[in-house]
């Protein structure tokens, strides 16, 4: 029972953290200088997340030529075809690829 | 359902979704794994996918309550996981105002980080089809965690880890980026946010992603301050 009130616990608060701004300023003019700030919340935190997610459990991130490779291959054909899929085989192609040949 | 469904954007949606979703599946698997060696009856480990719904968090509480940690500071971790979710509120917020209120209350249960990815790119839609798009990539993601980590408690432990599959998630999110780049101070942003999360990668509880987006955000601010 602990247990699921504990889990109880951490979804109340991740909905408080997802859904206050989008309840407290649901008819509320939002200030400019505001705005021109989110704009940055997507690239920056994404950004952010890739870089995090390369974080191993002692704090080191696990960046090497494949990681890299992938990345340069994958942001190009992101930009030329704008595909998701398109995006996900050539970048974990060239991942595996490099790693294989390393 | 609404007759006036436009088809074309939920089949978008769903489809924007489901290779988001590929490298989440080993992820869950992995989740269904940790539930069961925590120790934890697998149902309640479970119910973390709908009343929690984001892995990071999941992952954090069910291994901490298993390894004996006190029930506050487990849900406090488990909580900093998820304070990212603050900014993807704010970024939403102006999308959201053009929606009716059921859809302000639903829609913040669905955020995880592929759908932010996903939906921040239509922020300037029309209202129902923002809608549209939203509900149907969202209920892709949510449907589809609920069955995953289900399976993750029978499967959990064959994974090959070899195969790296979680790596997939940097490529997508990669894209993404690419994607919603549409002036220089926010590729700015993108590349100040890794390249300071990269400095404080040291940081506990995943504390260098808050510090790497929070610089990252400043950044693209101050180019685009600049730039006027």
């Amino acid at each position: 029972m602990t247990d699921f009130l504990a889990i109880v616990a951490v979804g109340v608060g991740s909905y408080l953290f997802r859904g206050i701004f989008i309840l407290a300023l649901a008819n509320k003019k939002i200030p400019d200088p505001f705005l021109v700030v989110l704009q940055f919340v997507a690239p920056a935190v994404l950004g952010a997340l890739i870089v995090a997610l390369l974080i191993d459990s002692d704090g080191n991130v696990a960046i090497g030529v494949p990681e890299v490779s992938a990345f340069v291959v994958g942001g190009a054909v992101a930009y030329k075809t704008r595909d998701h899929i398109l995006t996900l085989v050539a970048g974990m192609g060239v991942f595996w690829l490099v790693r294989a040949l390393m | 359902m609404n007759s006036s469904l436009d088809r074309s954007i939920v089949k978008r949606g769903i489809v924007d979704a489901l290779p988001l979703f590929v490298p989440a599946i080993p992820f869950a698997f992995v989740i269904g794994l940790v539930i069961v060696e925590s120790g934890l009856s697998p149902f309640i480990g479970w119910t973390s996918s709908w009343v929690i719904f984001g892995g990071a968090a999941q992952l954090t509480i069910i291994s901490l309550l298993g390894s004996g940690t006190a029930v506050a500071a487990a849900i406090t971790a488990a909580l900093v996981v998820n304070v990212r979710y603050l900014m993807y509120s704010a970024a939403l917020a102006p999308a959201f105002q053009r929606q009716p209120r059921w859809m302000r209350w639903l829609g913040p249960y669905l955020v995880i980080d592929q759908l932010f990815a996903l939906a921040i790119l239509r922020a300037d839609d029309e209202p129902k089809d923002f809608r549209t798009y939203y509900l149907s990539a969202g209920l892709v993601f949510w449907t589809l965690w609920q069955i995953t980590t289900a399976v993750g408690l029978v499967v959990g432990p064959v994974v090959p880890e070899a195969w790296n599959l979680e790596f997939a998630v940097s490529i997508l999110f990669l894209g993404l980026i690419v994607l919603g780049i549409d002036k220089y101070p926010k590729l700015i942003a993108a590349l100040v946010g890794a390249g300071a999360t990269y400095l404080a990668a040291g940081l506990p509880n995943r504390g260098g992603l808050l510090v790497g987006a929070f610089v990252g955000i400043l950044a693209g601010t101050v180019a685009e301050r600049l730039r006027e």
